[in-house]
């Protein structure tokens, strides 16, 4: 015979009850647990009739759980109250996305960049060993996002209390609302900048970067390698046909696919050029301020060094600026006629 | 490419349940213009066609009386204490709206249907 099993069959029914009880608000306890209770009864007294006999363990049991258990019992009595309700739960997402891409994630970020580049952090840090490191980290993460979304619930819950006494989210004007926004419209003041930006770079860049030698100065000489001049008109090629696809934008401002793609051949051919000059050595020599020739060697090297260090920071920033150029051809790719302003807009392809 | 049928039966027992949630007050209350315990009414709804059941039926009674649409008094029936529901004066002229606008709905659908049948 099993632990819970009683003498008295009908007994289960009290055990029920008072488990659906325990769950009640305790004014309305006793009226409700009444009346399960009748009902429960008048059930059982239908089968028995039914059955001819009394109805024995088991087949109670099957009773009880049909009717459900007894915590969802209780519950269907109870208000249906939410500690963010529909109105707040969508911003409430929205916030929760915000934080954990301005916050947490920049925190991972920083920790990385701390301990691949910083010496004395890495030390400091790793006395107990990388595992240890990465667990000190881990739960030190933990503790700031039990903080940060704990911090932004309690406060769209006490939001929420606030809106269903008061509703003031139901005040709003269409009129407020944000412009109608085409994503693949490109802002004229965006492009402008873009043309000016690209000319500007590409004229400083031809005056102060075409010959190896950058800065002759008596107190100090700077002079870059040979392989320089592959750099010298790789991004001068790429500030020029951004300054001519920045000029095509601003006079057709809508994406096509053809433009699109072209920025993310820009982009990536830039990404994979500045990845290849931080790691070429591209400082051939540094002289000067009374440097001796050995000194001046160890400076060059040092910075060649520390220039090929900052090669993961500009890949995973190139990777990046590459995905979002890759999402725009296929927005572009994918886009739909939107009816703006009353009259269809179509996309551009 | 769309997923075609899959989770077709949980989706039909959802639109299915959200069909009858409002037509289940409009029979509730349209059953208590008799006096009834909710076991009895529970069986005469069944009867009808209507099977509800008592987690439903019940916190749905508690809620029509608190709204003044409903009355209900304990009373001893058959040696056992039972609690007895009808439809209360502003309950009567609810129901009398509410299966007016039953109808209007009623046969804005059938028009609908007919209009565009599967």
């Amino acid at each position: 015979m099993s632990k819970t099993s009683s003498s008295d069959p009908m007994e289960l029914i009290d055990r029920y009850l008072q488990a659906v009880a325990f769950w009640l608000p305790k004014s309305q306890q006793q009226d409700i647990i009444a009346e399960l209770s009748e009902d429960l009864h008048s059930q059982i007294e239908e089968k028995k009739i039914g059955l001819g006999r009394a109805l024995n363990e088991t087949e109670i049991e099957v009773v009880l759980k049909q009717r459900g258990r007894p915590v969802l019992v209780a519950n269907r009595y109870l208000p249906q109250r939410s500690l963010i309700g529909p109105v707040l739960l969508p911003i409430y997402w929205f916030v929760i996305k915000v934080v954990a891409l301005c916050y947490l994630l920049p925190w991972v970020l920083a920790w990385i960049g701390m301990m691949s580049f910083s010496s004395s952090y890495r030390a400091q840090h790793t006395s107990a060993g990388w595992l240890g490191a990465i667990g000190s980290a881990w739960s030190a993460w933990w503790f700031t996002t039990f903080i940060a979304l704990g911090a932004v619930t309690i406060l769209f819950a006490a939001l929420e209390h606030v809106q269903a006494k008061s509703g003031f989210l139901e005040n709003w004007n269409p009129r407020k609302l944000p412009p109608a926004r085409n994503p693949n419209q490109i802002p004229r003041a965006g492009s402008v900048i873009e043309v000016v930006v690209n000319l500007m770079f590409g004229v400083w860049w031809i005056d102060v970067m075409s010959s190896p030698v950058i800065l002759d100065r008596p107190e100090i000489r700077i002079v870059l390698s040979p392989v320089w001049r592959y750099f010298f008109w790789g991004f001068l090629l790429l500030a020029l046909i951004n300054a001519v696809v920045a000029g095509v934008n601003l006079a057709r401002p809508c994406w096509t696919v053809v433009r699109a793609s072209i920025r993310l051949a820009t982009n990536g051919a830039a990404s994979a050029l500045f990845c290849w000059m931080l790691n070429a050595g591209a400082l051939a020599q540094i002289t000067g301020g009374g440097l001796s020739a050995a000194r001046a060697l160890e400076v060059t090297n040092a910075v060649n060094v520390g220039l090929a260090k900052t090669l993961p920071v500009v890949l995973a920033t190139g990777v990046v600026i590459a995905l979002l150029d890759a999402r725009r051809i296929f927005r572009v790719k994918s886009a739909v006629p939107v009816q703006l302003k009353g009259k269809v807009s179509a996309a551009v392809v | 490419m769309t997923n075609g049928t899959q989770g077709g039966p949980e989706i039909l027992e959802n639109l299915k349940l959200e069909l009858r949630r409002g037509c289940l007050i409009v029979a509730v209350l349209a059953q208590l213009r008799t006096e009834q315990y909710g076991y009895t009414l529970r069986k005469a709804l069944a009867d009808d066609g209507l099977v509800i059941d008592e987690g439903t039926l019940y916190p749905l009674l508690r809620r029509l009386e608190t709204q003044g649409l409903l009355v209900s008094q304990w009373r001893e029936e058959d040696k056992r204490n039972k609690r007895f529901y009808r439809l209360s004066p502003a309950g009567e002229q609810i129901l009398s709206q509410l299966l007016e606008e039953w109808q209007n709905i009623n046969s804005s659908l059938s028009k609908i249907v007919e209009e565009a049948p599967l």
